[in-house]
Formats: C-alpha cells, sequence, structure tokens
C-alpha cells in the first residue's frame, strides 16, 4: 500500500460541512465493507463536540490527535481557509494530507505546500478526489463500486477521466493496487514522481497507469524517474493554446505543455501513449505479457 | 486574467518601480493637454486584451505636431479584432540597455522562478533555445516575504546593482498580488536610471475576488454565463457541442471526437453533483451556439443520478440531437426517460462519440 491501509486512522477537516458530512458518510460505509479503521476524528473550529456519523468532532486538529490515533487527512474546506487547514495539520504531525478543495488560489497552495514539506508532510492534490486502495482504504470522493483490487498502479491529474480508466480496468479484469488522483492544480504536492517512488516500493504494485493532461511537464519528469512499467494516456490533444481546460493547470502556456510534444517525448522514453482511454486495458495486457 | 499595460505598471509604480511618464486617454482629443509633459517624441500603445499588439500595429511612434492624428489613426483600428478604446501615450525613453524580468510559478519546485538576462531585447523564448546559459534563474521559498540578498546577486551578476530593489519589488508584487506571472520586459536603463518600458501581469482566476476584480475580462461573454452557473466553458469552432463532467473526463471527450474525425463545438465541465436543473442550463448554453449540430452529453460518476440528468435533457427541450452516455446510478430508469422521448443512450463515450460524428459528417 502507499499513503495508508486498513489501518490507517483518517481526520476530517470541515466535518460539519455539506461535502465533509456526506464523503465520512461514504468513507466509512466503505471502511466498514473492507473491516478498515476509517475516519475516525473530524474538524471543524466552533463545533467541537458535535458528532457527524457517530464521529467525533473537535475544535482543532492538534485536539484531535490527542483522542485519536490519525495517519492521515481529507480536507473539505472551502478555498479561502484550505492552505490553513494543510498548514495546521502539518504542524500537528499529520504527515498524509488530502486536499479535495477546488479553486485555492496559487499563492495559497505554494506556502502550504512549502510549510508542509518544512514539516515533514506529505501533500496530495489540491483540487483532487484523493485516493483509494481497493480493500484497504478509502481517502477521498472516489466511487467505490468501480474499483477491483489487483497489481496496477493508477496515478491521474483529474477526477472522473480517472473513474473512467478505472470502469475500464475492471471490466478487463485487471485490479488496481492503488488509484490516485494528483490534482488538477498548476501547483499540487505530490507529483507523478513522488507517487512512483511509493509505487516502485509497494510489492503489490507491477505496473502503472499514468494518467496526464494538458500544462506542464510532470508526467515526463514521472516516467523519467521510474523503472516500473508504465502505460499513459495524455487529455487534451485537442485544446487550444492559452485556454484552461477546465482545470486551472490545463493551460498550453507559451507554447509549452501541449497534448502533442508529451505524448512525443513520454514515447521517445518508451512509455507507451494510449490514443483512447479504451484502448488502455489492452496495452496493460500487452505490458504484463512483456514483463512477467 | 491579464491586466492591461496601464494597470500593470500602476501596480509597479504603486510598488516603487519606475515606469515612462505617461497618460491614459480614451479619445484622441484627451491628448491635447499632455502633450507638454511627453516630451518631443512619444508613444502610443494601444490597450486590448490579446498579445502580439506591437506586430499588429497596436504600437505607433507620433510627436507633438502629429500626435493627436496619430492617436486618432489608433483609435480607428481594430487589433486582431478588437477595437482600441484606451492608448497609453507614453514618453519616449533613451534606452542605454534592455534587460529581461520575469517570475512565474514553477510547476517542479512548486515555487516561484524567477528569471533574468542581460540579453534582454530579444524574445526571451529565442534566448531559452540558443542561449540558456544567459538567463539566469533562482527559485525562491514563496514564504519569504522578501528575496535574500545573495538570491537578488546571483540574478543581477555584473548588471548594474540599481536592479536589484527592482527584482525585490517585483517579487513582492508577484506574492501580494496573487500574480500567476509578473513580468518586465524589457527593463531599461538609461541616463536618467532604471525603468520598466513594458509590464504584463497575469492574476490568478481563483483569486480576483481577494485582489478586488469583479469582472473576469480574460473569459469571452458566454464563457462568464457559464461560469455563473459554475460551469467551465471553453468556446471552439467545430459543430459537435460537447457536456461532461470534470474536466479530464470532457477533455478527452473532445480528444475522442478529433480522434474520429470530427470538431467539438465546445468544452463544458457542468462541475459536481448534476443535478436536472443544471444539466438543462447547460444544455440551453451549448444548444444556443448556432453551429451546434448535436450535442454529446458524457457524465461518469458514482452518485450521478441518471434520471435527473435525463430529466433536465428533456426539460431543455432543444430542437438539436443529443446523444448521451451515462453511468451512475438509476441508469435504466435514465434510459427509459430518454427514450420515450426518442433521445439515444449509448454504452460507452466511444459509441456515443462515433455516432455525433457519423451525423455531423
Amino acid at each position: 500500500m502507499i499513503y495508508g491501509d486498513k489501518n490507517t486512522g483518517i481526520l476530517v477537516q470541515g466535518a460539519t460541512g455539506r461535502q465533509g458530512e456526506f464523503h465520512i458518510g461514504l468513507m466509512n460505509a466503505y471502511a466498514k465493507q473492507v473491516g478498515g479503521r476509517g475516519v475516525v476524528a473530524g474538524v471543524t473550529p466552533g463545533k467541537g463536540g458535535q458528532q457527524v456519523h457517530g464521529v467525533p468532532v473537535y475544535n482543532t486538529v492538534k485536539e484531535a490527535m490527542k483522542h485519536h490515533d490519525i495517519g492521515a487527512s481529507v480536507i473539505f474546506v472551502p478555498a479561502g481557509a484550505a492552505a490553513d487547514a494543510i498548514m495546521e495539520e502539518a504542524n500537528a504531525g499529520i504527515t498524509t494530507i488530502v486536499c479535495i478543495t477546488e479553486h485555492m488560489p496559487v499563492q495559497d497552495t505554494m506556502k502550504a505546500i512549502a510549510y508542509a514539506r518544512m514539516e515533514g508532510a506529505s501533500v496530495i492534490g489540491p483540487n483532487c478526489p484523493g485516493l483509494l486502495s481497493p480493500g484497504e482504504v478509502k481517502m477521498g470522493i472516489m466511487p467505490a463500486g468501480l474499483f477491483m483490487r489487483g497489481n496496477v498502479g493508477v496515478i491521474s491529474r483529474s477526477g472522473t477521466l480517472t473513474y473512467e480508466v478505472v470502469d475500464e480496468l475492471t471490466r478487463a479484469g485487471i485490479g488496481q493496487s492503488t488509484v490516485i488522483g494528483i490534482g488538477g492544480d498548476p501547483v499540487i504536492g505530490q507529483t507523478f514522481a513522488d507517487v512512483l517512488e511509493r509505487f516502485g516500493k509497494d510489492p503489490e504494485t507491477k505496473a502503472v497507469v499514468l494518467v496526464g493532461e494538458v500544462g506542464g511537464n510532470l508526467e515526463e519528469e514521472g516516467a523519467k524517474s521510474t523503472n516500473l512499467p508504465i502505460v499513459s494516456y495524455i487529455a487534451g490533444v485537442s485544446a487550444p493554446p492559452d485556454k484552461r481546460m477546465g482545470h486551472a493547470g490545463a493551460i498550453v502556456e507559451g507554447g509549452e505543455g501541449d497534448a502533442k510534444s508529451k505524448i512525443a517525448r513520454l514515447k521517445k522514453h518508451g512509455v507507451p501513449v494510449a490514443s483512447r482511454v479504451s484502448e488502455i486495458p489492452e496495452m496493460v495486457r500487452e505490458l504484463f505479457r512483456g514483463t512477467c | 486574467m491579464k491586466l492591461r499595460e496601464y494597470e500593470a505598471k500602476n501596480v509597479l509604480k504603486a510598488a516603487g518601480i519606475p515606469i515612462p511618464a505617461g497618460f491614459l486617454i480614451r479619445s484622441a482629443d484627451e491628448l491635447t493637454p499632455h502633450l507638454t509633459g511627453l516630451g518631443d517624441a512619444f508613444v502610443l500603445k494601444a490597450q486590448v486584451d490579446v498579445g502580439g499588439r506591437g506586430k499588429a500595429g497596436g504600437i505607433l511612434m507620433a510627436d507633438k505636431a502629429t500626435g493627436t492624428k496619430v492617436a486618432a489613426e489608433l483609435f480607428a483600428k481594430e487589433i486582431k479584432g478588437l477595437p482600441v478604446k484606451e492608448i497609453l501615450a507614453e514618453q519616449k525613453l533613451d534606452i542605454r540597455h534592455e534587460y529581461y524580468l520575469s517570475i512565474t510559478v514553477d510547476r517542479s519546485s512548486k515555487q516561484p522562478l524567477i528569471l533574468f538576462t542581460e540579453a534582454g531585447g530579444v524574445e526571451i523564448e529565442i534566448t531559452a533555445r540558443e542561449h540558456p546559459e544567459l538567463i539566469k534563474k533562482v527559485v525562491a521559498n514563496p514564504l519569504m516575504k522578501d528575496l535574500p540578498p545573495f538570491m537578488i546577486r546571483e540574478l543581477i551578476g555584473t548588471a548594474p546593482k540599481e536592479i536589484g530593489p527592482v527584482i525585490n519589488r517585483l517579487y513582492k508584487i508577484f506574492i501580494e498580488k496573487d500574480a500567476l506571472l509578473a513580468e518586465i520586459n524589457p527593463l531599461v536603463t538609461t541616463p536618467n536610471g532604471v525603468f520598466a518600458a513594458d509590464a504584463k501581469i497575469i492574476v490568478d482566476d481563483n483569486a480576483l475576488g481577494r485582489q478586488g476584480i469583479t469582472v473576469n475580462r480574460g473569459l469571452s461573454e458566454r464563457e462568464r454565463e457559464a461560469e455563473k452557473h459554475g460551469f467551465s466553458y471553453v468556446e471552439l469552432d467545430g459543430a459537435i457541442g460537447v457536456i461532461g463532467n470534470g474536466a479530464g473526463l470532457t477533455m478527452a471527450t473532445l480528444d475522442l471526437i478529433e480522434f474520429y474525425g470530427g470538431n467539438a463545438a465546445n468544452f463544458l465541465d457542468v462541475g459536481g453533483g448534476a443535478e436536472a436543473d443544471r444539466v438543462e442550463k447547460a444544455v440551453r448554453l451549448v444548444a444556443s451556439v448556432p453551429a451546434v449540430k448535436v450535442i454529446v452529453v458524457n457524465l461518469l460518476g458514482g452518485i450521478t443520478k441518471c434520471d435527473e440528468v435525463a430529466k433536465g435533457i428533456i426539460a431543455a427541450g432543444i430542437s438539436q440531437k443529443v446523444i448521451v452516455r451515462l453511468a451512475g446510478t438509476n441508469e435504466a430508469e435514465g434510459r427509459r426517460l430518454l427514450s420515450e422521448k426518442g433521445y439515444e443512450m449509448l454504452e460507452t463515450m466511444d459509441l456515443v462519440v462515433k455516432k455525433a460524428v457519423e451525423v455531423t459528417a
């Protein structure tokens, strides 16, 4: 497993909000199904003493840490409060911080990530769906029904596109070790390279599907950093330059980060790149035929 | 959102970075009272929201005698299809040397990246390709309010020391104004000191509110309308309308249209929670583009209620064909509702896209 397993106690910030409450319910339903600990504490300043789906809510992260063994957190607070939430958790000693919140100003993200790094915490996101290790743990908002346990890791900058890929894999009988959405913003905490490093040490993961999109060059950096067999898909081949395609980070700027040159660089590095999502399962099978 | 040149220069000026004497005019007549303050020769620069305005004829030289006439000419022009409503009339500088200075968000290091080169006056992309060794780079920890002097020394090298304070002031602007880009190109030395001859600031769209910016000029009218409903929308020029949930899935749908030889009319991400009224609004918005002949709806998600989506599509009651791919809860009910009204619902995104391309071929 990477980032957490059945035994990971999860804290949710923004526990009493609509999103927080809804997803505590779903995360704990999944935990119950797989026999995991799930969400053990919530935090909303000023709402300490309340309960959400039976989960106790505290005013501060430090208070929650006093009463529970917590290994990871999931953040559902509004954009303006997200940097503060990340820093509070890093300061309290949480080492894996998943930030679901979207529309965070980039300056806030850079500061929060710089601070978290100093405190030794890893930030996943922001603007991400979190992660799910089938049969072990769900931290975030991924629809658990699509997943199947297996040996393929999936890393993606997207949400629903990740589910599409997982759906294709599961239908083809290819299970997943961990599926992680690293976020659609220009600045994100854990990059492809960071996650690939963890997959490299994870005995459950034999191959990785890397789902990227236009903007930046984190996909290429990631592919170069690992020895794991990879299949890739890059969204945005038809994206026009200088237009943000939904994600704040999905933009071709100054002629850089376009899908075609990204795909060319990945292929040059020996990474097979699918031109349609529906081609991915067959390419993963090819990969296993070649290496196993 | 990109600030106009005069707005960016006002930000610089407020932060203590010298800018050329200049005046903003909204008609040629408004130039007259400023003629004495501009010197004999000056520059007229159209303030339009497009790049490459110099090559498109948006920057003209003028002098006391011809100023009003040249300004009138510029006001009568269209720069890349945009009317000229504002002109910055600016003193012509006695330039000794041109430098390039910029601060951007570096995705790899997750920190501000500061670039400086003494080889100014050339396009930075060309210098980066042909003489990368001439570009000095530092990344700064974004928790620092000021750049430490050693970083500034590393950047400046043998360039005049008076550039140092400009670099630190631009860094503070970058942090405080929620910039994604702060650029001075060229930064020039003159007998009267250092000046920012041009300035470019792009403000983070996610921070416009706290920067006091109420209207995002970077978006078209339809894109702003879409934003009000919480949609991400980008206009394209094909005949196949696209509605998806999630940016990645919607992009992948557009790519698939291209793969099968079709052309998408737009990108529309309805975002999370595709309830009936949101779907109805999205369908109406896409259908209102005259070129749209068919609409592909591609929604996937464990918690998307297919019957809700179907109701939204039916309520929109548009004249164009709608082809739907839905995966979520209540799929059977959604399919029944749609087929009753003659809408097609297919199993996979490959199938809906192929069908849409056939319809428009």
